[in-house]
């Protein structure tokens, strides 16, 4: 079931928005709290100016929050942020197994 | 202590160094046949070694250092925007490199952090592992916790637990706590694992065993599954036999064998089991399909059931409009008002309003007004009410016939 082409994202065919900020959060997560925006990037596989602009968006978005560790920015996620993961790889679950078998599809209404 | 420098762009050949070594970039390192350093050991940028390396400390920043040989730091190695290459074993206390970490050899310390991608083509044994990125390891992996934010590609595996963010495809063995995935989980060889979290796709190539497995989108087992809980958001498939306590689907859930269950069945959606299913309760609102069902107490059904030999439980309910093929065996069976089933058997049978059955055997049977049976066979009590209809006269019997199940 799982391909090369698949690896590194589930379904990924081309990395919207959201699974930018997946991917982000996900390396984040790792880090408990000390997430340096150079460890994200090498994490994320994201240029470092590029990635500042999405970690800046996502402490907007309530999904990170900053605070100075040793005079320099160290990212954590948010229980909002942990929410989001959350949802998106369960929404992720459901897209791919209704493309899965897309003749499968059941019905919850009760007959 | 004294320093050795070495400078930028040099070749040297190194045997033992008393103090510290410090090393500038481009240098080319020969060990005769190792370099052992009494003290620390800091590159400034890229370098070869081409040969072990044995030191207290390690540091490299901005660079790619090469190791040709084994690399044995006593204490913390460190590696700050930087790739280690290290063609041997590497042992070391704490492990800490920015972008990329690759090890042919077997790899030992109490913590690896790597923000990039950590590669190991033989064994790695540690307390805790934490990548950033991608995770790569072809040997036996041994550690506590194991996470990793994008990818991983283990072996077989003896940890306490596992984290992913992304993807991880893996050989086998133990995972003691829970695994959480966020995206895809395959197992190619026998797994036993604590608990089980994938949000989305889960593929047991081989016989797994485990705690709660919680799926939101797809689980598919080739052999057999055994659980505690169940719970899939979207599609499962249990090729060979499931058992586990309980189990909630609200997508798809088909077994081609047995489920074996001492807990409950509720399907908000479908199941299809090829042999038998066996369960304490069921809960049906979609549909279910099995060869037998023999359910120990109740069995709900608010949808469809299925079954080729029949289902059989303590008590059987049937809700408004519900269906039910394949005999319906019971201590008490109510039908309620639109349902139709085929043959029941039971102690207290009760159709309600506009029920259509074929065949009824029951010690005691009501039948309510607009109530259908094609026969109704009895040893008690047969209470009509006005507009229940019987096709056939009904029949007052010594003993009924003998049960299905």
């Amino acid at each position: 079931m799982l391909n090369e082409r698949d690896e590194g994202r589930a379904g990924a065919k081309r990395r919207e928005a959201t699974d930018l900020f997946a991917t982000v959060l996900e390396v984040v997560k790792r880090y408990h709290g000390a997430a340096r925006i150079t460890r994200v990037s090498y994490g994320a596989g994201m240029p470092v100016d590029r990635l500042r602009n999405l970690v800046d968006r996502l402490v907007r978005l309530g999904l990170l929050r900053v605070e100075e560790i040793d005079g320099r920015p160290a990212y954590d996620i948010t229980p909002r942020g942990q929410e989001f993961l959350t949802t998106y790889w369960k929404m992720r679950g459901f897209i791919e197994s209704l493309e899965a078998n897309p003749d499968d599809r059941v019905s919850r209404r009760r007959s | 202590m004294a320093e050795t420098r070495i400078p930028r762009g040099s070749q040297v050949r190194l045997g033992v160094v008393d103090g510290d070594l410090r090393a500038d970039q481009h240098v080319r390192i020969q060990g005769d046949p190792k370099v052992t350093v009494k003290g620390d050991v800091r590159f400034d940028g890229s370098a070869v070694v081409t040969g072990g390396l044995e030191c207290r400390r390690f540091r490299a920043d901005d660079g790619t250092v090469e190791i040709a040989g084994d690399l044995i730091v006593e204490e913390d190695l460190e590696g700050r925007d930087c790739t280690l290459e290290v063609a041997g074993a590497l042992k070391a206390r704490r492990v800490d490199v920015d972008r990329s970490l690759s090890v042919k050899g077997p790899a030992e310390a109490e913590k690896f952090e790597v923000g990039g991608v950590l590669e190991g083509s033989q064994t790695l044994t540690a307390r805790s592992v934490s990548v950033g990125g991608k995770f790569r390891l072809a040997g036996q992996l041994t550690a506590d916790s194991v996470e990793a934010g994008g990818s991983a590609e283990l072996g077989d595996v003896a940890i306490e637990s596992l984290s992913v963010g992304g993807a991880i495809r893996m050989g086998g063995g133990q995972v003691r706590g829970s695994i959480e995935v966020g995206g895809r989980f395959l197992t190619e060889r026998p797994l036993q694992f604590g608990s089980l979290d994938v949000g989305g796709l889960a593929e047991f190539r081989e016989d797994g065993r485990g705690g709660s497995v919680d799926i939101g989108g797809i689980l598919s087992a080739n052999k057999d599954l055994a659980f505690d809980d169940l719970e899939i958001g979207g599609l499962g498939r249990i090729q060979g036999n499931g058992t586990g306590r309980n189990v909630e689907i609200g997508g798809k859930f088909d077994v081609q064998g047995s489920l074996t269950l001492t807990g409950r069945l509720e399907v908000g959606g479908a199941v299809v089991i090829g042999e038998a299913l066996q369960a304490e309760s069921l809960e049906i609102g979609g549909k279910l399909e099995a060869r037998r069902a023999v359910i120990a107490s109740a069995a709900e059904i608010g949808g469809q059931v299925n079954t080729r030999e029949g289902l059989k439980a303590d008590r059987i309910r049937l809700e408004r409009k519900s269906r039910a093929y394949g005999p319906l065996v019971g201590g008490t069976v109510d039908l309620n008002r639109g349902s139709r089933v085929e043959d029941v058997y039971g102690e207290r049978i009760s159709l309600e309003e506009k029920v259509e059955a074929r065949r009824v055997f029951g010690a005691n049977v009501r039948m309510r007004e607009g109530a259908h049976a094609e026969e109704v066979t009895y040893t008690g009590t047969l209470e009509l009410a006005a507009g229940a209809t019987v096709s056939r006269p009904p029949q007052k019997v010594a003993s009924l016939p003998a049960f299905p199940l």
